[in-house]
């Protein structure tokens, strides 16, 4: 197909035309910035007042297969995140089996979607219990792009420690879920007033700092590099940028829907609103805002965490954490344009993450492989069955009008536009 | 006319002080009509009620039940002392079960905080919530001022302390809300590790020392330890706690004012309370436990004669 996409403007800081408004032609999966003459395309597409980015990137999502094909498999979930934008994502190792030898890793490598490239972590330690190290060189060989124990964290200080020393022989990228889980152990909200009132028991931001302390002192001891995933305390984004200043190699994300609610927003005790890590108070949020402004905060993820019904419609203590957000990932990045430079939001989700976990990053220049997301800061829709491409339904964002949504998304000759 | 401003008690959080006197004139009528040799009234003839407890209970559940005879309601029992989670049933299928028999209203007890509140959005039955785990047991909230109201008249200025396990309790949660709404001044006292780190954001006093809140209520509401819902330890031993959070006559006596002795039950005598106290002219735990059914007729009488919106 040829491909036309006029007046959009490029959001990409390795382009020249970084900041430009230019048409961008796609024939045959290359690209052409404003092509003189007259051009014949197969399709266009009116991209007035949107963005042009690279392909984007999401750095933490769970894809649940193989295993719990039930909440999403990797059909259901790699055509949901097409549908928010995404053209790569890393893919958590919490399935069953975990994501810890090379066949796990190849299972996810070579699934062969057409647009979205599976980009599989290997687990640290056997099982994700935080006990026992996975082989880590095998698994990077076989394709994992970067180590973690997913929603879970690495919770063994020693286990941390070596993880850190074994991994820098290919300068390989640990990620850690910053959680104490004796602190958080029956937590199901953040502690405050509100879990007060609620009568359920909460979980700290201390649960985390502590954590992020602990890692960081790890980190300063054994040397290597660390990445903080879905920081969601004020005190987390002080720590992790004092830290850097004096020049420990950390990078961290949040969950683009981190900033969307408030712990006083759960009123009805409505599992989607369930999420780990919770969410938190106006300080924090203020703090986490800053954090993405300050670029504190590298990354923008998904944090898509897929449940079917049987897990979500209960009792609020016995439903599971997580909710998907392939698809409002763009609409989150609409709301949080208000407050932070669209710019700076689109290169986390696009650029950023790649570079943290060395990945090779697309760009929007002549005769490059079209590797492109078109976003749309003003269009209105609803999530629902019509709209929502997961298995699973839990969000909080349900049936409610969104502003923001991504309209197209290329990959070579590929081409995938919202209907 | 005279009616309640919500169609389930799911909380006291939820309900105004409005609402609140109208339950209180209300229970001081049934508490007339429990006191004649006749004790029963046919307000809510052909309304069946299913009394469904997750939890362990006796005297809240008898007192329910006895409530719903006094109005002449049907009444079924369903009780299991599992979350029926744990049997492979969801909570929704169990009621909706029981709801398919055609019952009216459901009076629930449930480990989960916030069940009651879940079940609210997906049937139509009125709801009770006679203790969500440790969030909110409301008519206890209620029959606690209400025994306060019939001793004292009113209850504005006056100091509460409330005594012992804060943090597993929903009979603090609700009886906060309901004091401070009454006009009450409230207090928490207890081992550091049983009050919720944020219960001073709620607008009550904080005291680590018995004795100190002691002197300064006019009542001390003392609350059970619940082992049973304590899923980590929170203080070494019994012993201790009895010996330095336990109440004893002693004490009572020390002070230079009369105060007022409340308890939810069941006591665990030596423990929060000695007997001492529990059975002294302080106490006013067997009133609460009368004047029980009569605020549960008035809220299941109330909530019956709730249209839906």
């Amino acid at each position: 197909m040829k491909l036309l996409i006029k007046g959009a403007r490029v959001i990409d800081r390795n382009s020249e035309f970084h900041g430009k408004v230019c048409d961008v032609f796609v024939e045959r999966g290359r690209i052409q910035v404003n092509p003189g003459g007259k051009i014949s395309a197969d399709r266009e597409v009116e991209a007035k007042g949107m963005y042009l980015t690279p392909g984007w990137f999401d750095m933490r999502c769970w894809l649940a297969d193989p295993g719990f094909e039930h909440k999403e498999d990797l059909e259901s979930g790699l055509t949901a995140a097409m549908y928010g934008g995404f053209t790569g994502v890393a893919a958590l190792p919490n399935n069953s089996p975990i994501t810890q030898s090379k066949n796990d890793v190849k299972y996810l490598a070579n699934n062969g979607h057409p647009i979205v490239t599976i980009y599989p972590y290997g687990a640290v330690t056997l099982g994700c219990k935080g006990e026992e190290l996975t082989e880590m060189i095998d698994l990077h060989t076989a394709g994992a792009v970067g180590f973690t124990d997913g929603l879970s964290p690495v919770w063994h200080s020693d286990i941390l420690m070596k993880a850190l020393q074994y991994l820098q022989k290919f300068d390989g990228q640990l990620v850690n879920k910053a959680e104490d889980r004796y602190l958080t152990k029956y937590g199901t909200m953040h502690e405050g007033k509100q879990s007060t009132m609620l009568g359920m028991k909460g979980i700290p931001g201390i649960a985390e700092e502590l954590m992020i302390m602990r890692d960081l002192e790890l980190l300063r001891y054994a040397g290597g590099k660390i990445h903080f995933a879905t920081i969601s305390s004020a005190k987390s984004v002080a720590l992790i940028k004092a830290a850097r200043k004096e020049g420990l190699s950390v990078t961290c994300d949040m969950a683009s829907y981190q900033t969307a609610f408030l712990d006083s927003d759960l009123v009805n005790f409505d599992a989607n609103y369930k999420v780990q890590p919770p969410f938190r108070e106006k300080s924090d949020r203020s703090a986490l805002i800053r954090g993405l402004k300050e670029d504190v905060v590298d990354v923008l993820v998904s944090n898509h965490v897929p449940q079917d019904m049987e897990n979500k419609k209960l009792e609020f203590d016995l439903a599971e954490f997580g909710i998907i957000s392939f698809q409002t990932v763009a609409s989150d990045i609409a709301a949080l344009s208000n407050e932070v430079p669209v710019e700076s939001l689109l290169d986390k989700i696009s650029i950023r993450p790649r570079e943290i976990l060395g990945l090779e990053i697309p760009v929007i220049a002549d005769d490059e492989t079209a590797d492109l997301t078109l976003f749309d800061p003003k269009s209105e829709w609803i999530l629902d069955r019509q709209t929502s491409h997961s298995k699973s339904h839990n969000s909080p964002f349900w049936g409610k009008k969104l502003k923001g949504r991504v309209q197209l998304v290329v990959k070579g000759a590929k081409v995938h536009i919202t209907p | 006319m005279s009616q309640l401003s919500q169609k389930h008690l799911l909380g006291i959080k939820d309900i105004t002080r409005k609402d609140i006197d109208l339950i209180f004139k209300t229970a001081r009528s049934f508490k007339d009509v429990i006191n004649r040799p006749i004790k029963k009234v046919p307000s809510l003839r052909d309304i069946t009620i299913a009394n469904i407890f997750f939890e362990n209970s006796t005297r809240t559940r008898l007192s329910f039940e006895l409530a719903e005879k006094r109005l002449s309601a049907d009444v079924v029992n369903f009780s299991s002392s599992s979350s029926s989670v744990k049997k492979g049933e969801t909570l929704l299928d169990t009621v909706n079960n029981i709801l398919a028999m055609k019952v009216d209203m459901v009076v629930m007890r449930h480990s989960s905080p916030g069940a009651p509140h879940f079940l609210s959005r997906h049937i139509k039955a009125n709801i009770v919530n006679a203790g969500d785990g440790t969030h909110e047991h409301p008519t206890q909230a209620l029959l606690d001022t209400f025994s306060l109201h019939d001793k004292f008249g009113s209850l504005e200025g006056m100091k509460v302390a409330i005594i012992g396990d804060i943090l597993h309790s929903r009979v603090a949660i609700s009886n906060i809300f309901a004091l401070q709404k009454l006009g009450a001044e409230v207090m928490v006292c207890g081992p550091n590790t049983l009050l919720p780190k944020h219960i001073a954001e709620l607008g009550v006093k904080v005291e680590l020392d018995v004795m100190r809140a002691l002197k300064w209520c006019d009542v001390a509401n003392v609350l059970r330890i619940q082992l049973e819902r304590q899923q980590i330890k929170y203080f070494p031993t019994l012993r201790e706690y009895s010996l330095y959070y336990g109440i004893n006559k002693k004490m009572l006596e020390s002070l230079d004012k009369e105060i007022t002795i409340m308890h939810p039950g069941p006591i665990n005598r030596g423990v929060e309370l000695n007997s001492d106290v529990a059975d002294s002219d302080h106490s006013i735990i067997l009133e609460q436990v009368e004047n029980g059914v009569a605020v549960r007729m008035a809220v299941l009488y109330l909530l019956a004669g709730v249209q839906d919106a």
